[in-house]
């Protein structure tokens, strides 16, 4: 690489040709015009941004300093809401417990299985493209309908994982009917549709240079030193984006709990987003507090954030680059 | 060009200002009927049985129309339809969301109409307890009873002949109902003697009066609608204490069982005894359980005590036409059970004189326990509410579910009652 004193970083040997020095007013009438297309080009995301994005994240702000049931006036309240949350309420701490439980159990084993299946996937064997298939299967199956077999599989009185486990003298378990069995049996569900994470790791895993593998090869290194050594670095940028991923997910975690356990037993499974939910859009004709779970919302943004910049924060410590500057 | 465009933006704006529509705008036209909408969250086959008989409503000024939505999630639909404004007529609720809705002010008082009207169709006619539940603090109705839900406890009677045991029958006693699940548990492939998820779910406390008050104690409120304290007293405290008891020795269920089956599992067998309510006898009739069972009326400890819940429906505040509305309200309460019930006996109606074909209905299916035990629980003096019907009602749900649950798991000591009581008090004093 090579530095033109002045102007912008260009490819060795590369020469500015074929364009003639503008003159003053042709670059103003040119960049005028090229301002007007930039801005034309941009204004879809622009309005986008604004509408979808920023006016609900300002709204749900004030949202969350009124007392707001959306169906009469809502009341400002200050503070009162996020007040309440740490100091009151008796199923904020769970939740967040929850969640956290949640994210520390789910997060690790989705990335090792999800990475052993690419793997896996990435050897060359008769009927690897089936297997493929296979371990994608499951996240293009609706989400909805898989948990719900999933409630009757792990279901401890009639559920099909007990009767094989007694069949087979086994001793069985409540699975979602017990506060510590729960949210590994939720994290279980989860897991089901590893498929996702797999896919990426495997295009990553393909893109990796099979010069490298050769060259410790012929270096005498073994499966362990080659995957230490070689693999793990060279994904290491996907595996920063992987995390990030599924923490984020993690944290918004909704369907599992809602149709599995609904929150119980107790508040084990009561994950932050259920909480909004059960507050905002509660069933059966109750009042919805929709004041209360945007306060929650908004703690669990601030959540959200803080884990995303903790993870770039510190990802210069095992992520591998070769954009480092000579 | 401009003045296409010009012609083309109004030609849109008077379309859409011409088939613009307003929540519950059903009055129809000057010189057309009025067209009063239904919403209801029965099954395609008890709507199919309302659809008949609303076609017996004659009535040249008011048309009645029911909205087709899907039984499921009837709750999410009301909750858009109420945020949106465009709530039906008439539509089926639940006496919380009654009593939530009337305070916010969304919906229409027939209190007036209700006691003041002629003819039959009177507050007088219907069951008292259920009336009364469904007034507000200051006697507004936002609706009106039309079911009642009675609850007791059902029993596999081939199970409790084969351990011996007699079956339950009117006052029969706590200790008796818990005795005999300890004989029925781990018996016949039932894990445990008794599933009772109105003891063990974030009803509970409530339930739980059905023994204080029967022992002469105080109920865990004074009122469900419009409390003014929680307690939990030495009677109360006894009869948690033997529930914990019982749960701890696997004679019941415990808190976190998951109910959602118990009903199929009663059906094979595997459940002995299950507290539920009376609608379950319909699901009975067309899936016929394998084993012979009955009804009873909760135990008691000195005199007969019993929960009370009703449903019904309500009319929001922007109704069309009140009087249209009205019209088909008191024909829904006087005249549609009649055709419905017999085929589907889900519910007694809250307006009496047409709880006939219900149990006409039962009687004709053999379900002897079933009327006699509906019929007590109605005759019944001493009730209690199922839940409070407040705003903040969710709020002591979660309580409950970190005080009240752990006492019955044997988590945390009986003492902590004393505890959730005082922070339910807390909160019915800040009002939430």
């Amino acid at each position: 690489m090579a530095r033109v004193t002045g102007g912008a970083p260009v490819a060795d040997g590369a020469r500015v040709r074929g364009r003639r020095p503008a003159t003053a007013s042709g670059l103003s009438r040119n960049a005028g015009s090229d301002v007007r297309a930039a801005y034309l080009f941009i204004a879809p995301a622009i309005i986008g941004f604004t509408v979808f994005v920023a006016y609900p994240l300002i709204r749900s702000f004030a949202l969350a300093l009124t007392r707001d049931n959306g169906l009469t006036d809502p009341v400002f309240v200050g503070l009162g809401n996020f007040r309440r949350l740490f100091t009151v309420d008796p199923a904020f701490w769970p939740s967040l417990r929850a969640t956290g439980y949640l994210v520390v159990l789910y997060v690790p084993l989705s990335l090792a299985l999800g990475l052993a299946l690419a793997m896996f996937c990435n050897q060359r064997f008769a009927g690897v493209r089936v297997v493929r298939t296979l371990a994608y299967l499951p996240v293009v199956l609706p989400a909805v309908a898989t948990i719900t077999l999933w409630k009757f599989i792990l279901n401890p009185q009639v559920g099909l994982l007990n009767t094989i486990l007694d069949k087979l003298h086994l001793p069985t378990s409540s699975w979602l009917a017990s506060p510590t069995m729960a949210m590994p049996s939720i994290v279980i569900v989860m897991l089901w549709g590893v498929g996702g994470t797999m896919i990426i790791f495997l295009a990553a895993l393909q893109a990796v240079p099979t010069e490298l593998y050769e060259a410790a090869r012929v270096d005498g290194a073994g499966p362990w030193s080659t995957f230490s050594r070689i693999t793990l670095p060279m994904i290491s940028p996907i595996m920063l984006l992987q995390v990030i991923l599924q923490t984020t997910a993690a944290l918004q975690t909704f369907n599992q709990p809602k149709i599995l356990t609904n929150g119980g037993p107790g508040f084990s499974t009561n994950v932050l987003m259920l909480s909004i939910y059960n507050n905002g859009f509660s069933n059966l004709g109750r009042v919805p507090q929709l004041g209360y779970a945007s306060a929650q919302v908004w703690v669990l943004f601030v959540i959200i954030i803080a884990v995303i910049a903790l993870t770039a924060k510190f990802s210069s410590l095992w992520t591998y680059s070769d954009n480092t500057p000579d | 060009m401009k003045t296409r465009i010009i012609g083309t933006t109004l030609a849109c704006a008077g379309l859409l200002t011409a088939t613009a529509c307003s929540g519950s705008d059903s009055g129809g036209g000057a010189d057309g009927p009025v067209t009063v909408t239904v919403m209801t969250w029965e099954s395609a086959e008890t709507n199919a049985a309302i659809d008949k008989a609303l076609a017996g409503f004659q009535d040249p000024n008011v048309k009645v129309q029911r909205i087709d939505t899907p039984s499921g999630g009837y709750g999410d639909k009301l909750a858009s339809l109420t945020q949106a404004k465009k709530l039906p007529d008439l539509f089926w609720c639940g006496n919380d969301t009654e009593q939530q809705y009337t305070s916010q002010g969304l919906l229409v008082d027939w209190s007036q109409r209700i006691t003041g009207g002629d003819g039959d169709f009177k507050a007088d006619k219907f069951v008292g307890s259920a009336m009364e539940n469904w007034k507000t603090a200051d006697g507004q109705m936002g609706g009106l009873p039309s079911l009642m839900n009675t609850y007791g406890v059902w029993y596999n009677a081939d199970a409790f002949k084969a351990a011996g045991l007699p079956e339950p029958k009117a006052g029969w006693t706590w200790d008796e109902m818990y005795a005999a699940a300890g004989t029925l548990a781990n018996k016949g492939g039932a894990k445990y003697g008794l599933v009772a998820d109105q003891l063990t779910s974030p009803d509970a406390p409530f339930t739980m009066s059905l023994y204080s008050v029967s022992a002469g104690g105080a109920p865990f409120t004074d009122n469900v609608n419009h409390p003014t304290k929680a307690e939990a007293d030495a009677k109360y405290v006894e009869g948690v204490t033997k529930l914990v008891d019982a749960i701890k020795s696997g004679a019941v269920a415990p808190p976190g069982y998951d109910a959602s089956n118990v009903q199929a599992l009663f059906s094979a067998g595997k459940v002995p005894m299950m507290f539920g309510g009376q609608w379950l006898a319909a699901g009975f009739q067309t899936d016929k359980p394998k084993v012979k069972y009955g009804f009873a009326p909760f135990p008691q400890v000195d005199t007969p005590t019993t929960l009370y819940d009703s449903v019904g429906i309500c009319t929001p505040q922007y109704t069309a036409n009140e009087d249209a509305t009205y019209k088909v309200l008191e024909y829904l309460n006087t005249k549609v059970w009649d055709a419905v019930l017999p085929a589907s006996p889900v519910a007694p109606p809250a307006y009496t004189p047409a709880q006939e074909s219900y149990f006409a209905a039962l009687t004709k299916a053999g379900q002897t326990t079933v009327v006699d035990t509906v019929k007590a629980d109605l005759a019944t003096e001493k009730t209690v509410g199922v839940r409070f019907t407040t705003q903040w009602a969710a709020q002591v749900a979660d309580l409950t579910t970190a005080h009240y649950l752990p006492v019955l798991q044997g988590k945390k000591p009986v003492t902590e009652l004393q505890t959730y009581v005082e922070k339910i008090n807390g909160l019915i004093k800040s009002g939430g």
